[in-house]
């Protein structure tokens, strides 16, 4: 059984992934990598929706900063959607690293973030 | 193929020509004698032995009874509306050359086609469409049509070296022949098909179902498939993972039998797998595989039950579709689940399928099967309900639940097919110990497990999320650095004493102290969800890591 499972949707400068499942040490490299192809070069930035993730650990952490290093080169900007109470947040909470990556509770209030910032 | 330099070459006599068409004979002018080698042709198990076995004995009792040289058995590919020269003696090479006589031409081709008995005195000059017979030196000849219950299956002809005028007692030798013959020609091919279908309906049945149960620790599965004695037929079951560690659980009935009904249960099944694995609950399941089972053309129908259980909290949720109900068994005797019965597939345009919310409790398991496994002709499904559930209630594994619905089966075999499927929900052992390969696509199950534990022992919900996080850095700890890049294991156990939760990870590569950024941040995600942490080079020189912390409640 696969742990993680991605889904695109791509509209106008941004694209949105949504990650379902776990994410641990046996899955980050395949994920890191589809993320990374998955955003067009034409994107802006990448709103990266954690809220369905039922597990994320150290090496989930370490993804979010590699890949956050990859879109930097090209530019482009990487927000999470992480709700306050979620397997998610309990991971960045506990590395103590919440503050240190751009983080919104929805999906809709990730996307009006970038919005204001352009 | 060009003939041979020394045959003659026969221009054909006008149609017709030379063909003597014979009124039937009563079968009383057949003398006894060789009337009586004819009578092991009407024997019903003589057409079981298949159809060759039943021509060849048809060739040899019509020679015999007939002194004959040839004989020949022509059947009626009906498609074509040819005659198929299927089996012969002293022509043998008509069947090897495949020889195929249209209906209404030449000699078989006018008995098929008129349903008389024709008599050639000189083949020489007469109608006949098969050169065979004239280069076989065959002189004379005389044919009827093989009949059952009016339909035409084939000719039957003989054959002389010599010229002979067969008579009427020759005519009623091969009526009698013909008459006997045509059920067992039809009986054998039909079980002959049979046979050839039945055999194709097992290899299929076996190919789909599946191979091997998902090993799930703290689950035990088991399954059964037993065919019917004579035919193949459309019961499946499935066991799977599912997102998050779920388990689905699913067992049907497709109405039928056969191979359609077997490639039918094919169907389903995957069908009912990829709606599960796309993450819809049972009830939801059931509908869609409804909506594809009625997309199909000419579909029958079909009974189905689908259960998902979480593991972790034991919630077992079910749907059926007019499917008898699942039983569970724990340890005051086995129950049937109180689901409300419903439509099978196929039969409604708009089938709602409500759920039932239930818990499968830690020593608890669930059975399901299909009606092949409960209904005796005479005896109320009520009764042989309760007779299954008598009989599998001491069962203490899924394993020997099913063992014990096998014992049902009456000894003489099943008239359907039938299924059977059992998920136990097993005890957690007070002290969780695991020896997991020091592989990164262990992690899940190691969590899933601690999981589980935790919430055995109490844990909240945020104290199992804290909890499961610490306990999956230490093991990561020991996949990363443990060992390369050789495979290992490494040692996990917890336990618990009032409420303090410990958990030690052991490997037993070389000692060294977590480092790197992955590390130090699981380094920080231990020491912030546990009460204690401790890191130090194990007895065997590997490295330990042992945490605790105190639950809430």
């Amino acid at each position: 059984m696969k742990l993680a499972d991605l889904e695109f949707d791509t509209q106008d400068s941004t694209t949105v992934a949504k990650i379902t499942g776990e994410i641990d040490l046996s899955n980050v490299a395949t994920i890191r990598d589809a993320l990374t192809q998955g955003v067009p070069n034409h994107a802006l930035a990448l709103v990266l929706d954690l809220s369905p993730i039922t597990y994320l650990d150290s090496a989930g952490i370490q993804l979010i900063y590699r890949l956050r290093e990859d879109l930097r080169v090209r530019g482009q900007d990487l927000v999470l959607v992480i709700p306050p109470v979620s397997a998610a947040n309990a991971a960045l909470r506990l590395a103590g690293v919440e503050h240190h990556i751009k983080t919104a509770p929805t999906r809709e209030e990730a996307l009006a973030g970038l919005q204001t910032s352009d | 193929m060009p003939p041979e330099p020394w045959t003659p070459i026969y221009p054909r006599p006008p149609k017709g020509l030379g063909q003597v068409v014979l009124s039937p004979v009563g079968p009383e002018i057949a003398p006894a004698t060789q009337v009586r080698l004819l009578y092991r042709l009407s024997d019903p198990s003589l057409s079981e032995l298949g159809l060759e076995e039943f021509l060849d004995e048809l060739l040899n009792r019509v020679q015999e009874a007939l002194q004959v040289d040839t004989v020949a058995i022509l059947l009626l590919d009906d498609e074509n509306q040819q005659l198929v020269a299927r089996a012969a003696k002293g022509v043998e090479e008509e069947v090897d050359a495949g020889v195929r006589i249209p209906i209404g031409q030449g000699f078989a081709g006018r008995i098929a086609q008129e349903r008389v008995a024709i008599f050639i005195a000189d083949v020489d000059h007469a109608d006949i469409l098969n050169p065979i017979l004239r280069q076989k030196g065959i002189q004379s000849l005389l044919g009827v049509p093989l009949i059952v219950e009016g339909d035409l299956i084939g000719v039957l002809h003989v054959g002389s070296k010599t010229s002979r005028t067969f008579g009427q007692q020759d005519l009623a030798l091969l009526q009698v022949a013909a008459a006997r013959a045509a059920p067992g020609i039809e009986r054998a091919r039909l079980y002959s098909a049979l046979e050839q279908e039945h055999r194709s309906a097992m290899l299929l049945q076996r190919s789909l179902l599946p191979k091997k149960l998902a090993d799930v620790l703290g689950i035990g599965a088991a399954a059964r498939y037993l065919p019917a004695t004579d035919e193949v037929g459309g019961d499946w079951y499935d066991l799977f993972e599912l997102p998050g560690g779920h388990l689905g659980i699913a067992i049907g009935d497709v109405v039928g039998h056969g191979l359609a009904a077997a490639a039918l249960m094919g169907q389903l099944r995957t069908a009912l797998h990829a709606y599960a694995i796309a993450g819809h609950p049972p009830g939801r399941t059931l509908e869609l595989l409804d909506r594809f089972l009625q997309a199909m053309p000419d579909f029958a129908m079909a009974t189905a039950a689908y259960g998902v259980l979480d593991p972790e909290t034991g919630q077992l949720t079910l749907a059926t579709a007019g499917h008898l109900p699942p039983a569970v068994i724990s340890a005051g005797g086995a129950r049937l689940v109180d689901i409300e019965p419903t439509t099978p597939l196929g039969a409604m345009s708009f089938g709602h399928r409500p759920e039932l919310e239930t818990q499968l409790d830690h020593g608890e398991t669930l059975v399901m099967y299909t009606d092949g496994l409960v209904e005796r002709s005479g005896v109320p499904l009520t009764d042989s309900i309760e007779v299954l559930l008598k009989t599998i209630a001491p069962a203490r594994t899924a394993e020997e639940a099913c063992q014990l619905a096998v014992e049902l089966v009456p000894l003489e075999g099943l008239k359907d097919d039938m299924a059977v499927v059992a998920l136990q929900n097993t005890e957690i052992p007070e002290v969780l110990e695991l020896f997991p390969a020091a592989r990164p696509s262990e992690l899940a199950e190691i969590r899933r497990n601690i999981r589980r534990w935790l919430r055995m022992r109490g844990a909240s919900g945020e104290e199992i999320t804290e909890i499961t996080l610490a306990a999956n850095e230490a093991c990561a700890n020991a996949v990363e650095h443990a060992y390369s890049p050789a495979p290992a294991q490494f040692s996990f156990v917890a336990s618990e004493q009032d409420g303090l939760i410990t958990i030690t990870v052991t490997d037993r590569g070389s000692w060294r102290q977590p480092r790197g950024v992955d590390r130090g941040r699981g380094l920080r995600i231990m020491d912030a969800a546990m009460d204690s942490v401790e890191v130090r080079e194990a007895e065997q020189g590997g490295t330990q890591i042992t945490m605790t912390r105190q639950l809430n409640s």
